[in-house]
């Protein structure tokens, strides 16, 4: 389990990071979001054990980072932004020395490395010297680093950097096996955020150092009641349910109403019900033969969440 | 102290796959081979070769140019470099402490600069197989004594690496602190008074000259290079720890 509580950071003057709060549970993904400069790398480079907090406190698996930070160091796989590893050494060497620099017994080394190799698709690339690795490649390396020791605690900052499509899919693919087939806890930070959205279970949304949000992607959107929207599948009259709709007879709450063939896409006001509207529907409309709330997307969400600070500054 | 020996051995293998310090070790052999020669042909030498020594590891210019401008050139990478390309991160959040990877660097350092004077103990054995009768007590000190002494300009070039990711900086940083703790006895050794007495106290060049190259081993010098070194390897350690300082 990954803990952060009230995690504040200071460079000089400025706020990196202001009394953040957060917990990744076994078996679960959190996506940390936020623009750049939000405190995302500066939050994972304190659970990494790299940097201290200049307040608050923060555990990896149940050692305080702080107090603890050899033994949480030893439950935590840490793949940092722009990943970086000794141009000299070849992909073998390079994962050998970190296996056994994270503790591995001698014995599980060769094992360890290989497995890690494969889980990557890195096989053939154990007698590559690191400098002449593509970019992609480099990646997967970070990340099988991260995966040696098999650490119960995954942090990833941007993992998903430099891969092309189809390394995308398989990484998602992986750390969705990680989580909730090996119960790994697993934090990763992305700008990529159709990525997050498809791997994550819970997002932590960041601006200017401070938590904007933090739960389910269905949960943010309940919060998100002003981004509501339903589409409405009908048979016939389009045009006349618009009509009655935004007239004083409908449900009210309703901001837009969008006429598209027989079908229509309604926008609810903040202060609309869609309980409302389906009441309403259900009594004085009989040609609705669809009803679809609409969920807004991880992107439109950030926007909204990272825009709402900046209004209110 | 498993993690300590993978960052030795990696640090070891590093260095000895680097062109750079291939290039170094050409250096230093060709220039010591040249001043070798050169004190070999001194009248005083040739009438009594027990001075050699003396000359070569107590006043030659082995001591005061290349012993205090050779380890920073070996150690600017060990932290500098890491610093540079952005992999100090990956180690330092590794299950490993901030000690283990000072003394890791340091090590694999001193073991590797060993290489550098067995080259030069190499021009000893080719003069005793020329038949060449030479006081190994003599020798063995003079060795003893500019290892200490090349053993401390390590510590200090390690502490001067972890200043930042800076070659130029790393170099010319642990150079200068080496030539300012070599230069600055010599120049205040007859200061009156206490600096005067401290300068006299810490001037290597008469440890060396005085001392281990006429096979004189002085506890105090034997104490006085690895406190020093002690000194360079503690300041490094604190800067590595101070990222996790609280500001």
């Amino acid at each position: 389990m990954i803990r952060a509580s009230k995690l504040s950071k200071k460079y000089g003057a400025i706020d990196a990071l202001i009394e953040v709060s957060f917990e990744v549970q076994a078996g679960e993904i959190l996506g940390f979001l936020g623009p750049n400069g939000a405190g995302k790398s500066t939050t994972l480079k304190i659970l990494s054990g790299y940097l201290p907090p200049s307040s608050g406190n923060a555990s990896i698996a149940g050692f305080d980072l702080l107090q603890d930070s050899l033994a949480a160091r030893r439950c935590l796989g840490y793949l940092p932004e722009a990943f970086q590893a000794p141009p000299e050494l070849r992909v073998g060497e390079y994962l050998r020395f970190r296996a056994r620099l994270k503790g591995v017994a001698a014995k599980k080394v060769v094992k360890q490395v290989q497995d890690c190799q494969k889980l990557l698709g890195l096989e053939s690339k154990g007698r590559q010297i690191i400098s002449t690795l593509s970019k992609g490649f480099q990646q997967r390396l970070g990340l099988a680093d991260a995966l040696l020791a098999d650490p119960p605690s995954l942090l990833l900052d941007e993992p998903f950097s430099g891969l092309d499509p189809l390394q995308r899919q398989e990484l998602k693919n992986l750390l969705l096996e990680l989580a909730h087939k090996r119960n790994k806890a697993i934090l990763f930070s992305s700008h990529v955020l159709p990525e997050v959205e498809s791997v994550a279970d819970r997002v932590h949304i960041l601006h200017q150092g401070r938590t904007q949000v933090d739960g389910n992607i269905k949960t943010l959107s309940r919060q998100a009641r002003d981004y509501s929207a339903v589409f409405l599948g009908l048979s016939y009259g389009a045009e006349e349910l618009r009509n009655g709709l935004l007239s004083a007879k409908g449900p009210g709450g309703i901001q837009s109403v969008e006429v598209q063939g027989n079908n229509l896409l309604i926008q609810l006001c903040p202060d609309g019900s869609i309980p409302d509207l389906w009441k309403w529907l259900a009594t004085e409309s009989k040609q609705v033969q669809r009803f679809e709330i609409l969920q807004p997307s991880l992107e439109e969400l950030f926007l909204k969440f990272t825009a709402k600070k900046e209004e209110t500054r | 102290m498993i993690p300590f020996l993978a960052l030795f051995r990696k640090e070891m293998f590093s260095l000895f796959v680097s062109p750079f310090v291939y290039g170094l070790l050409a250096v230093w052999f060709l220039l010591n081979g040249l001043f070798f020669s050169f004190i070999l042909g001194f009248p005083a030498v040739q009438n009594d070769l027990n001075l050699f020594p003396q000359y070569l590891f107590g006043s030659g210019l082995l001591v005061w140019l290349l012993l205090p401008s050779f380890p920073p050139l070996l150690t600017l990478r060990l932290f500098a470099e890491e610093h540079r390309l952005g992999t100090l991160e990956p180690l330092l959040s590794a299950p490993i402490t901030d000690l283990a990877v000072v003394l890791a660097k340091y090590f694999a350092s001193c073991l590797f600069f060993l290489v550098f004077w067995l080259g030069v103990l190499g021009l000893f054995l080719l003069l005793t197989l020329h038949g060449a009768e030479l006081d190994w007590s003599r020798v063995g000190g003079g060795f003893m004594g500019a290892v200490l002494v090349s053993f401390l300009f390590l510590s200090a070039g390690l502490w001067a690496s972890s200043w930042s990711g800076n070659f130029i900086l790393a170099a010319g940083g642990g150079a200068a602190i080496n030539f300012l703790l070599l230069f600055l006895p010599v120049l205040f050794e007859n200061a009156p008074g206490n600096l005067g007495q401290i300068s006299r106290q810490m001037n290597i060049p008469n440890m060396l000259d005085r001392g281990f190259a006429m096979g004189l081993f002085d506890s105090y010098a034997l104490a006085y290079f690895p406190l020093l070194t002690l000194l360079f390897l503690w300041l490094t350690w604190v800067r590595l720890v101070s990222r996790r300082w609280v500001p």
